[in-house]
């Protein structure tokens, strides 16, 4: 317990240090709100608006965990058949290179005039996109990079192609997998953050903080800001979880 | 798995194995051509322990793939207990262990040295007690449910050798199973190996570049030279039941000294030209 403790306290008395100073900056200088608000505005402002933040943040993590699910499904399908067929591999890694460096501002406006942009679905498709190339990338590598030694043991066993992608290539793809998704996932919430902030439905955090900032609440502005942080937090941390749970199966992945 | 026990088979007429002036040539007609074997021939009999030694890059590993179906001779022929490689691979007819353990994490080792039954459609309940008897063989029976990752090196081969006998083949097929280990675990696991084979009445074949180990465990040591890979001397071992004490008896240096020497005579006379191009 008290190593636990030992690793938990330094950061937290850091932060707060961090907090005081911010606040002592602000307040002596006279620092005006739309430069910088100080930490007891922002959580003013977090408190007096909890219910609305909490809503907008709810609508956001949606966003980003339908586009991080479909990005996630196309990229271990796409993964799959790059990893079978060497010209699938070759036309796609490309394509997803090109398709990852297209900036979410130049996407978005083109999906919310090619799908209904009162709807949630524009912004869902920019963040499977950005959700698609890390995933892809490491998935096809797990499924490739199998130990020379473990593949000529499956072959002396007879076993088919298929057999070996089962038993060997698939569980080997695993930490590859929670590797990629280790990157994708705070990705896939800034994706589904800015997107918003090009039309279209107003109850998400991106809209919220564009908004805000726009009618001069900059205190309100950090207050969502605070929100989307957190739900930042709250994916990274989720794949450690899984990452976690996955041990069993990739030990030694994480034990060197 | 145990359809064709080795102790209640007729005495074949075929060797073990049996190699046809094998060539194995890469890169054939093309100025990158290396002759990794040179009509390579030799027999290994039933329950013979045979070791391959030689510098690397003599071919001694592509020698084990072509026997092990993991390659095709360029010419020539391998046949095991009669059957083509090919066939002999398809019929499980050889189980075979490597220097990296090729243990997978994903699985507990007693279904690590299920895996060649699962393959074969063996039902579960007769799987899992055939590999508890092979882990109690290895004497790993207390680790049956634990990670691979858990095992020490020695340990990893000791599952990989259980692994090797799952389906019970009449050979063992092994490419320096030891040589990632430190030398006191190399010399428990060669006494290891060498009880395993007298209880089940295998046929070895064993690479490695380790001249006591050849010796220690071989009944006819393969001694190859490099470039082009082929076989330059065949030494019969000749000691009594091995044990501790084989290591300091006097007919074994008697041998170690044959093979070391019959290895330096294999060398090329211009020993600087022959590092050239080492692989």
């Amino acid at each position: 317990m008290s190593p636990r403790l030992s690793l938990i306290w330094p950061p937290i008395l850091v932060g707060c240090a961090a907090l005081a100073i911010w606040q002592g900056v602000v307040v002596g200088f006279g620092i005006k709100p739309f430069l910088l608000p100080a930490p007891s505005l922002i959580a003013t402002n977090v408190v007096d608006n909890a219910g609305v933040i909490r809503e907008a943040a709810v609508y956001t993590a949606t966003t980003a965990l339908l586009g991080l699910l479909i990005g996630i499904i196309a990229a271990i399908l796409a993964g799959l058949l790059a990893s079978r067929f060497i010209v699938v591999k070759r036309l796609v890694t490309p394509l997803a290179a090109g398709l990852a460096a297209v900036p979410i501002i130049a996407l978005t406006p083109i999906f919310n005039n090619m799908f209904d942009i009162t709807s949630r679905t524009p912004r869902v498709l920019v963040t499977a996109i950005i959700v698609f190339f890390p995933v892809f990338e490491n998935v096809t590598r797990g499924l490739t990079q199998v130990p020379t030694a473990q593949l000529e043991l499956m072959r002396s066993l007879n076993a088919a192609p298929a057999t070996i992608a089962r038993l060997v290539r698939i569980p080997n793809a695993l930490s590859f997998f929670l590797t990629g998704l280790k990157v994708a996932a705070p990705l896939a919430v800034i994706a589904a953050l800015v997107a918003e902030y090009f039309g279209g439905p107003q109850q998400g955090l991106g809209a919220r903080i564009a908004s805000s900032a726009a009618n001069t609440a900059y205190g309100r502005a950090w207050a969502y800001v605070v929100a989307a942080i957190i739900v930042g937090l709250f994916f990274y941390l989720m794949v450690l979880l899984l990452e976690r749970l996955a041990r069993p199966w990739t030990g030694r992945a994480r034990a060197t | 798995m145990s359809d064709t026990p080795v102790d209640s088979a007729p005495a074949p007429a075929t060797p073990a194995v049996e190699l046809n002036g094998v060539w194995k040539i890469f890169n054939e007609g093309l100025p990158t051509e290396v002759i990794a074997l040179q009509d390579v021939s030799v027999d290994v009999g039933y329950g013979e322990f045979i070791a391959l030694i030689g510098p690397s890059g003599c071919g001694k590993s592509t020698l084990l793939r072509v026997i092990a179906d993991l390659t095709h001779p360029t010419r020539g022929e391998a046949t095991v207990a009669g059957l083509s490689a090919a066939a002999a691979r398809e019929q499980q007819r050889y189980g075979m262990a490597f220097q990296q353990a090729a243990l997978f994490d994903w699985r507990t080792v007693r279904r690590n040295v299920e895996l060649p039954l699962e393959l074969q459609g063996v039902p579960r309940a007769a799987r899992a007690r055939r590999a508890m008897e092979l882990l109690t063989m290895v004497g790993l029976a207390d680790f049956a449910n634990h990670r691979p990752w858990e095992l020490s090196g020695g340990m990893q081969q000791r599952v990989a050798i259980a692994r090797a006998l799952a389906v019970d083949p009449p050979l063992l097929l092994m490419d320096e199973p030891f040589g990632a280990l430190d030398e006191m675990t190399r010399e428990r696991m060669q006494n290891e190996l060498l009880r395993i084979r007298g209880e089940t009445g295998k046929s070895v074949v064993f690479v490695t570049h380790s001249i006591p180990e050849a010796v220690y465990l071989a009944d006819r040591v393969v001694v190859m030279s490099a470039r082009p890979g082929r076989i330059t001397a065949v030494i019969p071992v000749d000691l009594p039941e091995r044990g501790e004490q084989t290591r300091e008896d006097e007919r074994f240096f008697v041998a170690v000294t044959r093979v070391r020497e019959a290895l330096r005579s294999g060398e090329p006379t211009e020993v600087g030209r022959s590092r050239v191009g080492e692989v």
